[in-house]
């Protein structure tokens, strides 16, 4: 088994069965991770805002940073991999907030909104989810099974 | 001696500062410093010199022509710069060490506190506030405190983790409810034992509380949200998680919108990067293993 460590911004696809795919410390971000169970091919992104057009330059260098055009590129990389858009299933985790926050902090939520938007444009459900709250969660999925698991000073969950 | 004691009574064996840092930071008194009067100090330390020499020469600046000498490196870097490089270099070792109550590793609370530092300065940026370096420097030393905080959390981390959600309080008044002290004061009394300028003082003591200042001024409100963000965002997160409360006052008095927050948000990642990679590769033989 090899770990593959998704930082912040960053985006991996993988149909190596030994590669287990993981993000750590998901506040505001949120991360999907998605997977094609008949061809195992599996990916996950950890973006950090939900438009681009805030900073162009910076999407165009890193556009895992956002969920506009993030979440598109690995939806593309993930079918030119061999998966299929009918059998891809998403799970996603991430998306919190501070205590008692001011509207200018809405990150998390804006996040999420986002994506929904962006999933139901594209004919795509969420499986499963562990988002909002004021937790910090780490994603993992173990691409022989996709199992997939959220952790948090809650424990450890199957999503 | 009762717990508050025990744990202020580690303050005064807490390992020093290389003395170059201090010579820095006094230079914070001055808000007409000049990159000059930077210069003069970090010239006499070879090796912070080589540092800031390749710092003007990365690719991150984008320019063609190498920089020769240490004030070709400040006139092309600009005094804040040279500043934030010089001082990240000689403190890394300080910050880069575990802290077992909080559950962080030596990178989780060096990359927490360069994060809070350069986030921090860039919405100072933003929001064209004039600081030649107190607003990251206040974010870079913000969290100090809870590495002599980290042993009691250990023995309490459960107490004071009921006593959030219970009381619905933010970590730090759990802290501060269970143990008597919290890591901003604690942070504020290694600062104080240091010798640093009272205005930096007052950025750790009150970046969780910026309304208990006896003066407020903006580097504190900068530091604070600036931390907020910086967990929100994941930024070397401990157990302590998000369990905080950013402050609506310092919203409306830095006048912060979604579109700064958003912008300063993505203008940090890439900076962590570059800074985090500068600082790592070659730190300050003054600073590297002398109290580790």
């Amino acid at each position: 088994m090899s770990l593959v460590v998704l930082g912040i911004s960053d985006l991996q696809v993988s149909k190596n069965p030994d590669d287990i795919l993981i993000t750590y410390s998901l506040g505001s971000c949120i991360g999907i991770a998605a997977y094609d169970p008949e061809t195992k091919v599996g990916g996950m992104i950890h973006y950090m805002l939900p438009l681009s057009k805030i900073s162009p330059d910076k999407a165009a260098k890193k556009p895992g940073m956002f969920a506009d055009t993030g979440v598109p590129i690995l939806l593309k990389k993930l079918f030119a991999m061999g998966a299929s858009k009918d059998r891809l299933v998403l799970k996603v985790a991430g998306g919190s907030h501070l205590m008692d926050q001011n509207k200018v902090f809405n990150i998390g939520e804006r996040n999420y909104l986002v994506l929904r938007k962006i999933l139901w444009k594209n004919n795509l459900l969420i499986k499963s989810e562990d988002v909002g709250g004021n937790l910090s969660r780490t994603l993992r999925m173990e691409l022989d099974s996709g199992l997939t698991t959220v952790k948090s000073s809650q424990g450890v969950r199957e999503l | 001696m009762n717990m508050k004691e025990q744990i202020v009574s580690k303050v005064s064996s807490f390992p020093t500062l290389p003395a170059m840092a201090g010579k820095l930071l006094n230079l914070l008194n001055d808000p007409d410093v000049t990159g000059s009067d930077i210069g003069k100090v970090v010239q006499y330390d070879p090796a912070l010199t080589a540092n800031l020499m390749k710092a003007a020469n990365s690719a991150y600046l984008g320019v063609a022509t190498q920089v020769n000498s240490i004030n070709e490196a400040i006139f092309r870097l600009g005094s804040k710069w040279i500043f934030q490089i010089a001082v990240s270099s000689l403190i890394y070792s300080n910050l880069r060490r575990p802290v077992s109550g909080y559950d962080l590793s030596g990178e989780d609370l060096w990359r927490h506190s360069i994060a809070v530092g350069l986030m921090a300065d860039i919405l100072n940026r933003e929001l064209k506030i004039k600081d030649v370096g107190l607003a990251f420097t206040g974010g870079l030393l913000h969290d100090m405190g809870k590495i002599i905080m980290g042993e009691f959390i250990d023995d309490k981390f459960e107490e004071i983790e009921n006593t959030v959600h219970d009381q619905k309080l933010s970590f730090e008044q759990a802290e501060e409810k269970i143990l008597g002290v919290d890591h901003p004061e604690i942070g504020a009394l290694i600062a104080e034992n240091w010798k640093f300028p009272a205005p930096l003082v007052d950025c750790i003591r009150y970046h969780h509380d910026p309304e208990a200042a006896p003066e407020i001024h903006q580097s504190i409100d900068l530091v604070h949200i600036a931390d907020a963000l910086c967990l929100m965002q994941g930024y070397g997160v401990g157990r302590d998680g998000i369990n905080y409360k950013p402050n609506s006052n310092s919203v409306d008095r830095l006048k912060l919108t979604t579109t700064i927050i958003e912008k300063a948000t993505s203008q940090l990642n890439t900076s962590l990067e570059e800074v985090d990679n500068l600082i790592k590769e070659s730190p300050a033989p003054e600073a590297v293993g002398r109290f580790s």
